[in-house]
């Protein structure tokens, strides 16, 4: 009985299935079953576990009506741009600095920028909200530098993105800088030291070499910034203790999807705004695609 | 031989099943509440030894599990939901009940608890935990509105405190009270702070004008002409006479505007009367020589003299034993709606009590030395003439997420006018499926 099961588990066909069972069993429940749940959920009218009824793409309907939706969708929008232009050319040049080697104690720089992903969100919000105050840090460091007259950045509607951008470049630059740092360890060295011999300006292997080669790295970073984008909800919540901050500035479609669900008490239609939301992502991430020729046989 | 071994394990057998039913019979009955602040958890622990020292025939075992404020109420709800995992009791915040009453309720009525204590009760404290015509919370205190004064401000500029009876009397006071102390264009004290993400400053007003975000008949009224001059009013103070500004963080909970009452930029605001608690927790009694509490200015004679704001509800959930539905709802009365027990909203939670008999109790009438060793509570009591009501219904708590984003916002900071601020309100929740009447 024993032997018999072992030569079945033994079989070369079967064995990466039992390896990847644990795995996929956690996968399937965990990931697959509430995405299609919350599918299935979008055509339905869900009060309760016990009282659905099809109401086909009424959700969807109601997606649209909602005055909120169109200012969550554009500040979402907003934001992920923002944190497009900021977080990839920032770590970028900071990742390429720390790896030429001309930084001095560049493990340690590296890990106190690493450091703000290790930090409890609750807290960073809590600081967040005396940087950001009309006498705080943010406004000192204006004034004084740029001669800027103090700004209400949370009690702006404005202000808002800007202020999340700013938590949002605090928190992932790190993290990036990590992404495109194990990118530049696989580019071959050769390539530098022929280039020094043919008499190319460190900008000039920068730019013909470097930013090239890391193609596969950036369109990671890229991709893994615009689902983080789209997906925004812990910064605006902590920063505006639950709200979307002065005027809705922040709210974020995240936010609104977490309003509609718990404070209105309608899943159907913020399962059927999760639904929308995971096709926007969709859609962008396979222009990314097309946009650095994953599909392209050219690599 | 196997007879008397037969014989032995029927014997064992029936001691075991009726000895631990008469054991159990004496056992306390384990009743488990879900609070989102220790103290309220702490306060219903006490109110359980005080029910068993009167009822050692019906004793009850109460255990708490105090859960962050938001988690709370979603697991609440996601366990309401399913239909397993609920506690027997559990607390709600009053912009959250509403949530809980849209379609099944899963609550247990405490109509025929309650019944006893309505005589001495301001009974419209129950309006807010009321759906169908029934009661199903009950809150931790009145939440009366008073107005908090810094006498320092108010005397410097030649008022006197106690001179303050209408809120024309109050805007002329500020009119005094703001100042442009170091000359650059802009005051540097308010005579008011008021709210543009919060809702205590609008919803104050409206109430005591007789508006409210609904009727008495549970209909949304918020278009009615007493919220427009509510929201009319605030503006102007703002804007008009200049005597308000926005609190800086946009609330009353905001860690920048406590140090701008610390420092002496605000000279009064007006909050329930559980905000006195922020004095010494989150101001560390600065101002202890300087504030006071006195009674809410008055519209008009014979009109509301408060409201009450902010709350949070104890129920019980439709999961609980249903032979324990009559001793959890006789306790829930007894530990919130009993004379000792408002007692001890005041002496163990520092809330203003439901019940009007107790505000002559002597453990009320004390000085405190965080409100310049005055007695707060003769002035508390005696802003309870005419209390206004609020009441709620399904679309409260989105009302409120309206209120503490757009609403106010629109009003003070875009300088709106009241008329359009409501407009959109009411086409916002005219979308999401509401009945706005019209």
């Amino acid at each position: 009985m024993l032997s018999s099961i072992l030569r079945i588990v033994h079989n070369k066909k079967v064995v990466p299935f039992v390896f990847l069972a644990p795995f996929m069993t956690i996968f399937l429940i965990f990931k697959v079953y509430p995405v299609i749940l919350a599918v299935i959920m979008s055509f339905q009218n869900f009060q309760g576990v016990q009282s659905q009824e099809w109401v086909g793409l009424t959700n969807y309907q109601n997606v649209f009506n909602l005055v909120r939706f169109g200012q969550a969708l554009t500040n979402t929008t907003v934001y992920t741009i923002g944190t497009l232009l900021i977080l990839i050319p920032l770590p970028l040049i900071l990742a390429v600095l720390l790896d030429s080697g001309r930084v001095a104690q560049s493990t340690l720089f590296r890990t106190l920028i690493f450091l703000p992903a290790l930090t409890s969100l609750v807290v960073a919000g809590t600081v967040f909200r005396l940087i950001l105050a009309e006498e705080g840090f943010l406004n000192l460091f204006l004034s004084s530098t740029l001669g800027i007259r103090p700004l209400r950045w949370l009690e702006t509607a404005d202000l808002a993105l800007p202020s999340l951008i700013l938590i949002a470049t605090w928190r992932w630059t790190g993290i990036n800088i990590l992404y495109f740092n194990s990118g530049l360890v696989n580019i071959p060295r050769e390539l530098y030291e022929a280039a020094v011999i043919d008499g190319a300006s460190p900008f000039q292997m920068f730019w013909r070499i470097t930013l090239p080669l890391l193609r596969p790295t950036t369109l990671f970073v890229v991709v893994l910034s615009i689902i983080g984008g789209y997906q925004v909800f812990v910064e605006p919540f902590i920063l505006y203790t639950g709200g979307g901050g002065p005027g809705d500035g922040g709210l974020s479609m995240a936010l609104l999807i977490y309003r509609t669900a718990f404070t209105s008490f309608n899943f159907g239609t913020a399962a059927a705004m999760g639904v929308i939301l995971a096709a926007i992502i969709f859609v962008f991430s396979l222009i990314q695609f097309r946009f650095f020729g994953v599909f392209s046989k050219e690599d | 031989m196997n007879k008397r071994l037969s014989l032995l394990l029927l014997v064992i057998t029936l001691i075991g099943t009726f000895g631990v039913g008469l054991v159990h019979a004496q056992d306390a009955t384990d009743l488990s509440l879900w609070v989102f602040v220790d103290r309220h958890g702490l306060f219903m622990q006490n109110q359980a030894e005080r029910w068993n020292a009167e009822n050692p025939d019906r004793p009850i075992n109460l255990t708490y599990e105090q859960i962050d404020y938001t988690q709370m109420h979603d697991n609440l709800l996601a366990s309401l939901l399913v239909g397993t995992g609920a506690p027997d009791l559990a607390d709600v915040e009053i912009k959250k009940f509403a949530t809980f009453t849209k379609g099944d309720i899963h609550f247990i009525p405490l109509d025929v608890a309650i019944d006893p204590y309505r005589g001495d009760i301001i009974e419209s404290r129950l309006a807010p935990y009321t759906a169908d015509g029934h009661n199903y919370g009950i809150d931790y205190h009145l939440g009366s509105f008073v107005m908090y004064y810094n006498t320092a401000l108010l005397e410097a500029a030649g008022v006197d405190v106690d001179s303050i009876r209408t809120w024309d009397d109050y805007i002329e006071a500020g009119q005094k009270v703001t100042q442009d102390t170091d000359g650059d264009g802009t005051p540097d004290v308010y005579m008011a702070s008021i709210e543009t993400t919060d809702i205590f400053s609008a919803y104050a007003l409206m109430l005591m004008m007789g508006g409210g975000t609904y009727n008495a008949d549970g209909e949304i009224s918020l278009d009615s002409p007493e919220n427009i001059a509510a929201l009319q009013f605030l503006q102007d103070m703002v804007h008009v006479s200049g005597i308000a500004r926005a609190a800086s963080g946009g609330g009353h909970h905001s860690p920048d505007h406590f140090v701008d009452l610390s420092e002496g930029k605000i000279a009064s605001l007006w909050m329930p009367q559980w905000y006195m608690t922020r004095f010494p927790d989150n101001m560390s009694s600065v101002l202890a020589d300087v504030a006071v509490v006195r009674p809410m200015p008055i519209f008009e004679e014979g009109g509301y003299t408060t409201t009450m704001g902010g709350g949070t509800g104890t129920a019980i959930t439709d999961q609980i034993d249903p032979s324990k539905v009559d001793l959890a709802s006789e306790f829930l009365a007894f530990a919130k709606l009993t004379y000792e027990s408002n007692v001890s909203l005041w002496t163990d939670l520092g809330f203003d009590p439901m019940r009007v008999d107790v505000y002559d109790d002597p453990a009320l009438l004390i000085e405190m030395s965080d409100f310049r060793g005055e007695i707060p509570f003769t002035y508390i009591k005696a802003g309870l003439g005419n209390v206004a009501p609020e009441y709620t219904g399904p679309f409260y708590p989105e009302i409120a997420t309206i209120f503490q984003t757009t609403a106010l916002y629109d009003l003070i900071e875009n300088q709106k006018s009241p008329e359009e601020v409501i407009a959109a309100a009411v086409a916002e929740l005219s979308a999401m499926g509401a009945d706005v009447g019209g």
